[in-house]
């Protein structure tokens, strides 16, 4: 493939050439390499990943194509999500994280490997399946809260069941939601009469509305101060125990990864232990101390990236 | 919960589309705009067109149940070129219980009561003007010799108006004064009154006659038939007549407008193009704009269809608030027609509506065309790149 030189030598500079992308490769060199690590990832992982996973991914690749150059944004990773998990993935930007998110979320399906969603590999759904799939099971936190701001609060909690024409149900329980999060007094005012804590409320109650297993949310306290991001991670905890809601966070905040059961450092596209990386110089890399990859229920497996060249 | 939410929670899409329009308003208003352009000129057109038509045609009330003989002659019998006065007792015999009014045309150029030559006109010799005219202004005298009627467009345009003199010259060589003008009658009068010099037959000198016009008594025989008669009357050894009714005149003429119509309708079918364009851009800025919003659709579980459908009744309902305001206008315009040209605002043709019908159609499936594009691309673009 005469693609693989200028790809080779750009990683020889150490300039990734993309920027949600790791770093790239050739696929010639790779395709063994991956061979391998399918073995290893096996090995080591399943015994890690309880049964009651609701999702699972196995050697999980995904590549992207830019131009004429294939760049690999996750490198066979492994992973399993339990009910009541409180998973927090940490990383350099670029690493993954993104990636990985949409992967969990059933937005994206992996180049290689397997993700499995009770089960089934997502593969195997065509759209539409995954579309309501995600309906079902997951529930999406945005970083920029995405709220519609033609809705009122309450109407946004209710956006992704207004199709349903069940509209008396899905009022009662958004309006539940909405005061569960403390924001009873607040279901009819706009996103834009909302401070931006209230607003991540109002995100966190839409992704509850249709009992999701996997609460997905991507930097959630992202744009909050301490206070509202201590009210977001106490609603987290309740959620977990309450009702067995598991919850991955993509995060730049040492806070939020203090609060999780485990931290994952995901780093050029694979998963470490945490401390491993400190090298890599980025700024979130110093955050990782927390990151305690190996507990005993964790279910967050690597291949230990033994074969890559960095 | 109140009606009105039970009521749009059914159709939570329509909802959702018309917060959505109303958020860019300037936007909304400008593509709305649009489809209101290509709607009033389908439907103004359409119904203006028909008040012209209607006042064109009213000209044949006049001449309703009549016919024009003319002669048929060849370049070697040159004494066929007008009717004598034997054929036209034949011409009276076989129309039998209709009326004979025999014309002459004069030749020779017209003068007005400067003294100038006018032309596009023509003098023509009758009876009596007043079997088919009334005038708007004068009088047609019962006896009428010696004096000229003209019609409207003539006087107006040559300032001619009654006592003034015209003159009438090469055979007639003669002036008149003028008696009487004669209200405006449209194309489809047989002898174009509105360009013309009505004098009397006794001023010629000579006997041939130029055509016929045959105004049938309707309670005794149609003009239909009478015109077969004097056909096959006049017609037996060679052919001497043709006659031409004024219902073939009219079904011509409305051919005319047909086509005339036609073409403009065709114009304004463009700037419903246009609007569809328009439209589109709309919906691809907005499309464009919400990405994300649309990306969040895509990943709380909207499928694509449900996104499609959602910004396609967001374009839908653009063209139903343009048509909505559209067709009120073209309606107006409509109205305004008729009053000038029919005399009534109301005198709306089933035909003029049908236009403003096709407009709102068309508006509104223009619309909903222009969003399909920008709806399908938004839909189909990766949650995970719409969220990036």
């Amino acid at each position: 493939m005469s693609s693989e030189e200028p790809t080779d030598s750009s990683s020889a500079d150490g300039e990734p050439p993309v920027t949600d992308g790791g770093t790239e490769s050739d696929s010639g060199v790779d395709a063994p390499a991956t061979g391998g690590f399918d073995q290893k990832a096996t090995n080591t992982v399943d015994p890690e990943i309880p049964d009651d996973s609701i999702l699972r991914g196995r050697n999980v690749v995904k590549e992207y194509e830019t131009g004429d150059q294939i760049v690999r944004a996750l490198k066979g990773i492994g992973f399993g999500i339990a009910p009541g998990d409180f998973v927090a993935v940490v990383g350099p930007s670029g690493s993954g994280k993104s990636t990985l998110l949409n992967l969990l979320g059933l937005l994206d399906v992996p180049t290689r490997g397997e993700v499995t969603l009770e089960g089934t590999d997502v593969a195997e759904f065509d759209d539409a399946e995954r579309t309501s799939r995600r309906k079902e099971v997951i529930g999406f936190v945005f970083q920029s809260f995405y709220l519609i701001p033609t809705l009122t609060a309450v109407e946004n909690v209710e956006m992704p069941r207004m199709l349903d024409r069940t509209p008396k149900q899905t009022r009662q329980r958004a309006t539940e939601l909405l005061e569960r999060v403390g924001l009873g007094d607040r279901l009819d005012h706009y996103p834009d009469e909302l401070s931006g804590g209230q607003k991540q409320r109002v995100a966190i109650a839409r992704s509850l509305i249709n009992d999701p297993e996997l609460l997905l949310a991507d930097e959630p306290t992202g744009n909050l101060d301490r206070d509202t991001g201590d009210q977001i991670l106490d609603l987290f905890d309740e959620l977990r125990e309450e009702e067995g809601v598991a919850v991955v966070t993509v995060t730049h905040d040492d806070y939020v990864a203090e609060a999780a059961d485990r931290v994952v450092n995901l780093i050029d596209g694979e998963l470490r232990e945490s401390g491993d990386h400190a090298h890599h110089g980025d700024s979130d890399g110093t955050h990782q101390n927390t990151a305690d990859g190996g507990e005993p229920g964790g279910s967050v497996g690597t291949d230990g990236g033994g074969g890559e060249t960095e | 919960m109140s009606l009105l939410r039970r009521l749009t929670a059914q159709v939570p899409t329509v909802v959702l589309a018309r917060r959505n329009v109303a958020r860019a308003k300037t936007r909304s208003v400008l593509a709305v705009l649009a489809i209101v352009i290509g709607v009033v000129a389908i439907g103004g057109i359409g119904v203006g067109g028909e008040a012209f038509k209607q006042d064109q045609l009213s000209a044949y009330e006049n001449f309703g149940g009549t016919a024009t003989v003319s002669p048929v002659f060849y370049e070697d019998q040159p004494e066929l070129r007008t009717f004598d006065e034997q054929e036209i007792q034949q011409i009276s015999q076989a129309a039998d219980s209709a009326a004979v009014v025999p014309i002459r045309r004069a030749n020779g150029l017209i003068r007005g009561p400067d003294g100038d030559t006018i032309i596009f006109a023509s003098a023509l010799g009758i009876d009596d003007p007043s079997r088919f005219y009334e005038t708007e202004a004068g009088e047609i005298p019962p006896n009428f010799e010696r004096v000229a009627v003209v019609g409207a467009a003539f006087a107006e345009s040559n300032g001619v108006s009654v006592g003034d003199q015209v003159r009438v010259g090469g055979e007639v060589d003669e002036s008149f004064r003028v008696a009487g003008i004669i209200r405006q009658q449209g194309n489809g009068d047989p002898l174009s009154a509105d360009r013309s010099v009505f004098i009397p037959n006794t001023v010629f000198d000579r006997d041939g006659y130029d055509e016929v016009i045959l105004q049938a008594n309707v309670q005794v025989a149609g003009i239909e038939s009478v015109s077969e008669s004097v056909r096959s009357q006049m017609n037996q050894r060679q052919d001497r007549v043709r006659v031409t009714t004024s219902a073939s005149r009219q079904e011509q003429q409305e051919q005319q407008f047909e086509i005339i119509n036609q073409f403009l309708l065709g114009i304004s079918a463009i700037s419903l193009l246009v609007a569809a364009v328009t439209i589109a851009n709309t919906m691809l800025m907005s499309a464009i704009e919400r990405e994300g919003e649309i990306g969040v659709l895509r990943a709380v579980g909207y499928s694509k269809f449900a996104v499609v459908r959602l910004l396609v009744a967001e374009s839908t309902l653009l063209g139903v608030v343009g048509v909505a305001i559209g067709a009120p206008v073209a309606l107006g315009i409509g109205a305004v027609a008729n009053q000038l040209l029919v005399g009534n605002p109301l005198a709306f043709t089933a035909t003029g509506l049908s236009y403003i019908g096709v407009g709102v159609v068309f508006g509104v499936l223009t619309a909903l065309v222009g969003g399909l594009y920008p709806a399908w691309r938004a839909a189909n673009k990766r949650p995970v790149e719409a969220l990036g």
